[in-house]
């Protein structure tokens, strides 16, 4: 019985590991596919569609950094008489607010929003919506404040909203400071294959584009129509790229909106920032997992899509649980087909790298001409392995805050404005 | 494509399917299956991109020899392990086994894509 147990939830994690691993095999064929027929070719801009455009960048204590995006939007080359830069000083208590106050002194279209320490510091999502009360855009774009988008990157990212049916766009975010360390050039590898590859695909697909909290945008009205941010929600990005698709809207990704961004350099921020993004996104996964097999505005491969998106943290915990389980069976059953121990591992090791296997990241990785940053790709494994503990950790921890009724706090991830060049190499 | 080319791929097809007999009847199934895996990966994917056939074909069947003799003697390791400490080391091979052929596949892809890489380098646009 116990085996019989056993064995069943074996091939239970094999199946949905496997799942995965077409889903990112199909994903990287479709990329593949797509820069054969494009090679260089870049998006069209619609000329035509330049609407009322709110930028919101949520601070908190980023004197480090902030100076720099202010400097970069200054220089964004949309019309100013239709642009508004709004600064959410979220409670800082170091001189992110002054910074800020000095810029909007020197721009009008760049305004400060102070949120003292009764009211502020309670996350992204809270300041984002008090942000939005402010805004006065038909279109908002979030840009975090370690970010240093391209300056026309306004252009690029308004551009997909001449379709009524979008109602958000993601950029994409590439690292900046990736020669720093070999944690920072391992992250520059995962935001390839996650945007390159993955983002791409979903998009040319008709699937479901994630918008990643920052470098991108909302239209107002959708915003409105969805209820704005939840302050609940850990990943409130995630949160609201399913409402969006619950609204009958989609996401469009656009990826040659690049945004530079500083990447976590140490393994303790990692662990943190990952922390947060496995406990939100099983929250939403909680949240929305059966609004979608429900909803009547999602067709079925959007349905298949949602729910793989939403589950994505979970499959490092089964493939520890099927590496664990593997033991009690050659124990107990030794008679078990030898065929059975192959399945899960291989699934595993196809899937070494972080939510992507290493097909998807080289092919991510060619795509962007890295040469040498391909050879990185095996050390992903030790990312890999630190993140089947991360999300174990925070799969305990998202049953915990149930009983306890509590969502958990938000974990900020320390900025210190190292990043200085875009390296590619 | 050159006459020396087709004879030279065919040449190296031919050390791939070697490799594969090889692993099936001197190691076991799972590397065999892990070696199909690979060559599936490697002709959907890595033929698709620059690069003469001849070359791939190449670094395919060197990805066969590397994978035939790695898993050839991560076998025989297991096989004297399992002499001296029993059925108890089945279940370090069990454990280790995915990672054993991450050690060849995942540096193998890697080193093949930067070979075919165009040397063109990227600018950031700030």
């Amino acid at each position: 019985m116990i085996i019989a147990l056993l064995q069943g939830f074996f091939g239970f994690c094999a199946i949905i590991i496997t799942a995965y691993l077409v889903r990112h095999y199909i994903f990287t064929l479709t990329v593949l596919k797509k820069s054969k027929n494009r090679k260089t070719q870049t998006a069209p801009l619609n000329a035509s569609c330049n609407p009322t455009v709110s930028i919101l960048i949520p601070a908190h204590n980023e004197e480090h950094v902030i100076e720099k995006i202010l400097q970069q939007m200054s220089q964004l080359t949309y019309p100013k008489d239709k642009l508004e830069v709004i600064m959410i000083d979220d409670a800082s208590s170091d001189k992110t607010g002054q910074i800020a106050d000095e810029y909007s002194k020197r721009y009008n279209f760049i305004k400060v929003l102070h949120r003292d320490k009764k009211i502020g510091g309670k996350g992204k999502p809270a300041a984002l919506n008090a942000g939005l009360k402010m805004s006065k855009g038909d279109i908002f774009l979030i840009f975090d404040a370690d970010y240093l988008p391209e300056i026309e990157i306004v252009e690029k990212l308004v551009s997909p909203f001449s379709n009524p049916q979008v109602g958000a766009v993601q950029g994409r975010p590439v690292v900046l400071n990736e020669p720093e360390n070999i944690l920072t050039r391992m992250i520059a590898l995962e935001r390839i294959s996650g945007y390159r590859v993955d983002q791409e695909a979903r998009n040319s697909l008709g699937l479901i584009p994630q918008f990643g909290g920052t470098v991108g945008g909302f239209r107002h009205s959708v915003l409105d129509e969805v209820g704005g941010f939840d302050p609940k929600m850990l990943t409130e990005d995630t949160d609201l790229t399913i409402s969006i698709y619950g609204a009958g809207y989609k996401v469009s990704y656009v990826g040659e909106a690049e945004c530079y961004e500083e990447a976590v350099n140490n393994w303790r921020a990692y662990w943190r920032q990952r922390h947060r993004w496995a406990r939100g996104h099983m929250q939403v996964c909680f949240k929305h997992s059966f609004n979608i097999l429900k909803s009547k505005k999602l067709n079925l491969k959007e349905k298949v899509d949602g729910l793989l998106l939403l589950h994505i943290y979970f499959v490092p915990i089964l493939t520890l649980l099927s590496l664990l389980l593997g033991i009690p069976l050659i124990v107990l059953s030794p008679e078990t087909p030898q065929i059975l121990w192959f399945i899960v591992p291989v699934t595993l090791y196809s899937f070494v790298g972080n939510f992507a296997p290493f097909f998807e990241v080289g092919i991510g990785a060619y795509l962007d001409g890295r040469k040498r940053l391909q050879w990185l790709a095996p050390l992903m494994i030790f990312a890999f392995l630190y993140n089947m503990l991360i999300c174990s950790k925070a799969f305990i921890d998202v049953l915990i805050g149930f009983l306890r009724g509590s969502q958990g706090d938000w974990a900020k991830t320390e900025h210190l404005g190292k990043g200085k060049s875009y390296i590619s190499n | 494509m050159k006459i020396r080319n087709v004879l030279a791929a065919t040449l190296f097809i031919e050390i791939a399917v070697v490799c594969l007999f090889f692993a099936y009847r001197y190691v076991n199934i799972q590397s065999t299956i892990a070696l199909m895996l690979f060559n599936g990966l490697f002709i959907t994917i890595i033929f698709q991109l620059n690069g003469s056939f001849a070359k791939k074909t190449c670094l395919l069947a060197l990805g066969n020899v590397l994978g035939a003799f790695w898993n050839y003697l991560f076998f025989q390791l297991i096989n004297s392990g399992e002499q001296h400490f029993g059925r108890v080391f089945m279940v370090f091979y069990a454990l280790i086994f995915p990672f054993v052929n991450v050690a060849w596949v995942v540096p193998f892809w890697s080193l093949s894509i930067s070979f075919l890489t165009p040397n063109t380098e990227p600018q950031g646009k700030l």
